[in-house]
């Protein structure tokens, strides 16, 4: 694929890689791998454990070096930008594991969330979140270290949410949580976020239910991206509905480690 | 007046020397991560400077001379930081390396202070101020100090961490430093202003332990980075509240032992309960890991 053609692929994107390759001691995990996610669109990431989903998420906020290829913000190449300039330039990302700063307080946790913004400003937006997440404003001055796993993730949202980043960055925000409040997260929160105009890519283990609320997958193996399509266009393939919703088992699906 | 209580008032004013030096070390391991051995040599190097700028004439205050020792301390240890171990980390050096890399940085600081110094010892000029009795307890006025200085940057190392917004943002970056980025926290700079703030910490340590020794040369800290070692694990690494507490446990209890068993031996308690703690509980009694 040529790097025109390429171009021409992600023009009007919000968040776009071009043949990404990136990976851990130079050693490439994600290999040649192009996504686009365009404003108000939530794209979905699914695939085997260590098929390099979390590379990749990792890779577009620059907390993974970038190997090869390219990484694009708004139509500017962002390539291996610091995490720091990826929240300044209001790309929200929430990892799947150390998502909160454990000895922090809630309150400390969301404040931090804030960082970037005038002081005077972060008490009105801490509010918002609360009400995004009521639960939490009864244990602002908890440790953070000692929520239950959902309460856990949810600071963990709730701390992106402070910046009212244009796009998030989601790695499997319902892991660890109960299957109810699981479709809660995605049916109510995930969906609203791009209700608001935001751009979600959003890693789910789950594949039907995130399947629901996405516009656009991408179906990863082995660090390349192997299906793209529509949730009905996918539905739809064999191949996916085998190995991620549970139809005749496939001897192994090709998976990392 | 018991010898007891002469010997828990000679601890108190240990114990603050010990808790200005551990707090200081014990957050720089919190954002840094790295173990500074060489943190008692930056002390001692401190000293020297306070002790320069002391002699400079009959006018200049010791404690005037501290702020210059506190400067020296803050800029020696983001130099030792940012061209030493920063790079070592960068390159993946396990935390063990890291160690054995400080502790040639001791060696290197203490022979230059040694080689430029030689190796006979300091005082400085100072007046201890009149003898003061208070509740039992007999202390000079510079004692009395040293104790009161200690209390206020306790209480202002505190008030820091808790309420302000760069105090919050150097525990951040000691419980995670990528999440700290995630935030927008621009990460090397809390660390290198981390680093002047434990490093201030360092210098001030280092006079007041100067002081308190009475005479001072180039090694005389190395017993002293025992004990501040055992009140950071005590604490747990990285705790500054486990540091003060542990600071006051092992500094009365080395003033206490120097009475009641022998001034030679008065280290060796607080190295035995370095030794139980790394065996017990290599995070410290106080757990956690990161600046609470
Ligand atoms: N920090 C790391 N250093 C080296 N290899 C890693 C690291 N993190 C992940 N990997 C490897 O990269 C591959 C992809 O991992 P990951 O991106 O976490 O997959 P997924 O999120 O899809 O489960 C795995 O083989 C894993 O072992
Ligand atoms: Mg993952």
């Amino acid at each position: 694929m040529s790097a025109e053609i390429a171009g021409a692929q992600v023009r009007g994107a919000a968040l776009a890689t071009e043949l990404l390759s990136a990976g851990y001691q130079g050693r490439p995990v994600v290999q040649e791998l192009s996504i686009r996610v365009d404003p108000g669109e939530v794209v979905s990431v699914v695939g085997p454990n260590g098929s390099g989903k979390s590379t990749l998420l990792k890779a577009l906020i620059g907390v993974v070096q970038v190997l090869g290829g390219r990484v694009l913000w708004e139509g500017r190449e962002v390539t291996n930008w610091s995490p720091d300039a990826a929240a300044r330039a209001g790309v929200g990302y929430v990892p799947q594991v150390d998502d909160v700063f454990a000895p922090l307080t809630v309150k400390e946790n969301l404040e931090m969330g804030g960082y970037l913004l005038p002081v005077r400003e972060v008490p009105g937006r801490i509010t918002h979140v609360l009400d995004v997440f009521p639960q939490l404003s009864r244990m602002l001055s908890r440790r953070a270290g000692r929520l239950s796993g959902g309460e856990r993730k949810m600071l963990a949202m709730g701390r992106v949410l402070m910046l009212q980043p244009r796009a998030f960055v989601l790695d499997e925000p319902t892991a660890n949580l109960a299957p109810a409040l699981a479709n809660m997260v995605l049916e109510d929160h995930i969906r609203q976020l791009s209700a608001t105009g935001a751009s979600v890519l959003i890693v789910e283990q789950r594949a039907r239910a995130v399947l629901a609320i996405s516009d656009r997958t991408y179906v990863m193996a082995g660090g390349r991206c192997q299906l793209e399509g529509t949730p009905a266009e996918l539905i739809a393939s064999p191949d996916f509905a085998e190995t991620f919703l549970g139809g005749a088992r496939r001897p192994a699906a090709p998976t990392g480690d | 007046m018991s010898l007891f209580l002469a010997s828990v008032g000679f601890g108190l004013v240990t114990a603050s020397v010990l808790a200005i030096a551990a707090v200081g070390f014990s957050v720089q391991f919190g954002v840094t991560d790295v173990i500074n051995l060489a943190y008692g040599s930056v002390m001692i190097a401190s000293a020297y400077v306070a002790y320069f700028v002391n002699q400079l004439g009959p006018g200049v205050s010791i404690w005037l001379a501290m702020l210059v020792a506190a400067v020296l301390g803050a800029l020696l240890s983001l130099v030792i930081n940012k061209y030493v171990y920063a790079p070592f980390q960068r390159r993946g050096m396990a935390p063990i390396g890291i160690v054995i890399v400080s502790l040639g940085m001791l060696l290197i600081i203490e022979y230059t202070i040694q080689a430029v110094q030689g190796t006979g010892n300091l005082s400085y000029t100072m007046s201890q101020g009149p003898t003061l009795t208070f509740a039992g307890l007999i202390l000079s006025g510079v004692q009395l100090a040293i104790i009161g200085l200690s209390v206020v940057f306790m209480v202002g190392l505190h008030l820091l961490l808790r309420y302000t917004r760069f105090g919050k943002a150097m525990r951040a970056t000691a419980a995670d430093r990528t999440l700290a980025r995630n935030c927008g926290i621009r990460t090397d700079r809390v660390v290198t202003l981390a680093c002047l703030l434990t490093g201030a910490l360092c210098g001030i340590s280092g006079t007041t332990f100067a002081i308190n020794l009475g005479s001072f040369g180039a090694t005389s800290a190395d017993l002293f980075l025992v004990m501040i070692l055992a009140a950071v694990f005590l604490g747990g690494p990285g705790q500054p509240y486990g540091a003060m507490l542990g600071a006051l446990v092992i500094g009365v209890i080395t003033e206490v032992s120097a009475v009641f068993i022998t001034a030679d031996y008065k280290y060796v308690p607080a190295f035995v309960i370095l030794l139980v703690i790394l065996a017990v509980r290599p995070r410290g009694i106080f757990n956690a890991g990161a600046i609470g």
